[in-house]
């Protein structure tokens, strides 16, 4: 019962922080705004700065084309990402006059097209930095497209035989049993929707994790805590701040939820199924109260939140695994270094989560994580219940681990 | 009654409390006294059952079972409250966590006594070191507790709210409530308490009421005056165990009658008076503390 009070007293006041609610609601709104301000500045070319080359045409014929035809390209960007300007002549006699360019920072680096270009293909960049190796990779298409067309030309080839050799291929997506085409937009939203649950449940987790964190050292830096365990029992207290701040974490997960769910139906995606609303909330629960007995536990040995942020910094690092190897779980969902991944529990939410979007999962898998993170978590809430009881009233002692090992034993 | 039966703790190889007996009565006010780091503060938190002792156990009315949360009134030495919700917030979520019944007229009643009922509404953090500790002391009676342990109440009071929780604490003890406090402040301790106990390096040095230990553990002196003020510095003293303070010498009555320091006196120098200081709490304080450290 008072495990109970304990709760609500910590998710009231936590749901009326302003800082709850703008961490709630700011949060997707800064996640669009960076998407769609990066989608902007990639787009207008803010940010990018005009590289300058030189080129040294041994032909006489490519750098002109090359040149024409990159005028064209770059005729309606505001800030073209470079130039170039050709000279016609041997590289012998142009190096040293290029290199000094170079050196006095008028030229970022140079190319060199050599005479014999056609049957040996390989052009040669000068430069003193890597700042002009991704520049490479258009001039590199541009040419190649020339190089063919003149082949074409030396073969007395037409244009309308080169449009029957060079063209694209279209893949067009259907969903088994459908005859109906699937839409672009669709396609990237089950592509991005899988990292978006995996997101969220971060979120939810570690939004939980972290005021738990707070909670215990504001209680035990102000001494409540020696009120509230002259009230309560340490097992009623550690479990109503858990219980408290999960059911702020799981009203935060299902304010994102509601809003995913109505902004698919709003573009006519289902991303969210019940079962997939159900696994969330399953492993939601899960990994938070794994992470509420770490944090917690943490806690309880620190006196100030910047000890205890630097000691929880390795746990956060680990979670952040799946974060990084997203693309690469969506793609290859059922690899052996996922299927491994998805069985450690500090990450098995996450990696299940994508899996379970993507629909790339089995129900033994399903369940079998399930029982190794309710035997984690188990642990976790075991161990940090040792640990916060010893540790709590320790004021301003250094713990060293063996004496941690020890409460733990005990 | 409360009766501590050998309760011992420890720390890795620090012994806070050792074998720590001790027995309060109802409704009595008991003072709990001791130098800093005698392990008063663990002792506290062992009866609070906050801490678990490594030996010995605590009876509550005969039992050894923690009263009810509601019926026991914790004040710890530091501030022990929420510094970011508002003062009213804080004591009702402590009396819905000690289920007190209709708790807001109370919490407004108890304001009003300390002259906090214009600050229902502020945060906690904005209140003065005084108005914080007034505030805890409410909310460790809020629930009108049987027992109540009080870790340093007057820390941090003015003159006048010292002698309004003293009055209250009179009030307490008139309704029989068992009041334990602890405090370096012998002047309240000696106005207050009924029954004292102190301890030293976690051991019980001397425990009983304190009357009886004031009589029997103070080291009486005479106070002696003399006619001349000059006489105050007189060789015939050094005879004693004496010091001087505000133009009187005070000798210790060691194995000596009163009559037979007085004849010596009189043969040095006329006196203007004589009379038998009583030593206060603070000297027997010292005198024991220095004794059981010898």
């Amino acid at each position: 019962m008072n495990a109970w009070k304990i709760a609500w007293f910590e998710y009231r006041r936590r749901i009326r922080s302003k800082w709850f609610i703008i961490g709630t609601f700011g949060m997707p709104i800064l996640i669009l705004g960076i998407s769609l301000g990066t989608g902007y500045m990639a787009g207008s070319g803010a940010g990018i700065e005009t590289k300058n080359f030189g080129m040294i045409d041994e032909t006489g014929f490519y750098g002109g084309q090359l040149s024409l035809v990159l005028d064209q390209r770059f005729a309606d960007k505001e800030v073209p990402p470079f130039n170039i300007a050709v000279s016609n002549g041997s590289f012998e006699s142009l190096q040293t006059q290029f290199d000094e360019l170079v050196n006095d920072k008028t030229l970022d680096g140079y190319f060199v097209i050599p005479h014999d270009f056609m049957s040996n293909p390989v052009m040669r960049n000068y430069s003193q930095s890597s700042s002009t190796f991704r520049s490479t990779d258009l001039i590199e298409s541009e040419l190649k497209e020339l190089l063919i067309k003149q082949k074409a030309n030396s073969l007395q080839l037409s244009e309308e035989v080169l449009g029957e050799i060079f063209f694209d291929v279209n893949v067009a997506h259907f969903d088994i049993g459908s005859s109906e085409e699937r839409e672009t937009e669709e396609l990237i939203a089950d592509y991005i929707a899988p990292f978006i649950f995996m997101f969220l449940l971060f979120l939810g987790i570690f939004t939980g994790g972290q005021l738990l964190l707070r909670a215990v050292l504001e209680e035990r830096s102000s001494r409540v805590i020696e009120v509230l365990l002259s009230t309560v029992s340490y097992n009623e207290l550690m479990g109503g701040k858990i219980l408290g701040l999960g059911l702020l974490g799981l009203t935060q997960s299902a304010i994102y939820l509601i809003g995913a769910f109505f902004a698919g139906s709003y573009y006519d995606l289902s991303i969210i199924t019940p079962a997939i609303g159900l696994l969330y909330f399953t492993y939601f629960i899960l990994g938070y109260l794994l992470y509420a007995g770490i944090y917690i536990g943490v806690g309880a040995l620190f006196d100030s939140e910047q000890e205890a942020q630097q000691a929880i910094q390795i746990i956060t690092f680990i979670a952040i695994i799946p974060m990084v190897l997203w693309t690469m779980v969506i793609e290859n969902p059922n690899s052996n270094l996922v299927n491994i991944l998805s069985y450690i529990p500090l990450v098995t939410p996450f990696f299940m989560m994508i899996k379970i979007a993507v629909g790339e999962t089995s129900i033994f898998q399903i369940l079998t994580t399930i029982i190794v993170m309710i035997i984690s978590v188990y642990g976790s809430i075991r161990l940090a219940a040792k640990v916060f009881r010893t540790g709590i009233l320790l004021y301003g002692k250094r713990v060293t681990l063996p004496e941690i090992y020890r409460w733990i034993r005990a | 009654m409360i009766e501590i039966k050998g309760i011992s703790k420890s720390y890795d190889s620090i012994k806070a409390v050792a074998q720590l007996d001790m027995t309060i009565q109802p409704g009595r006010i008991y003072g709990f006294l001791g130098p800093n780091g005698a392990g008063k503060t663990t002792a506290i938190r062992m009866l609070m059952n906050i801490i678990i002792p490594d030996e010995g156990n605590i009876l509550f009315e005969g039992k050894d079972q923690r009263p009810p949360s509601n019926q026991v009134g914790y004040l710890p030495e530091e501030r022990g409250l929420y510094q970011k919700i508002s003062v009213f917030e804080t004591l009702q979520y402590f009396a819905h966590l000690r289920s007190v019944p209709h708790p807001n007229e109370k919490i407004k009643a108890y304001l009003q006594r300390f002259d906090l009922g214009s600050r229902l509404q502020s945060k906690v953090s904005e209140l003065s070191k005084g108005n914080q500790q007034k505030l805890q002391f409410i909310n460790t009676i809020l629930h009108d507790p049987q027992y109540i342990v009080l870790d340093e109440p007057f820390s941090g009071l003015d003159p006048v709210n010292q002698l309004l929780l003293k009055e209250i604490l009179e009030e307490m003890k008139q309704a029989g409530k068992t009041i334990i406090f602890s405090s370096h402040q012998m002047d309240q301790v000696e106005k207050l308490c009924d029954d004292v106990a102190l301890i030293n390096q976690g051991q019980l040095v001397t425990a009983g009421k304190l009357k009886t230990i004031m009589q029997s553990e103070g080291v009486q002196r005479l106070q002696v005056t003399p006619v001349n003020e000059n006489d105050l510095s007189h060789e015939c003293f050094s005879a004693f165990n004496s010091d001087r303070t505000n133009g009187s010498v005070f000798i210790e009555i060691d194995g000596q009658s009163k009559q037979d320091i007085i004849a010596t006196l009189n043969k040095s120098m006329d006196l203007k008076s004589v009379k038998v200081a009583e030593p206060g709490l603070e000297e027997i304080f010292i005198h024991l503390v220095q004794g059981s450290q010898s």
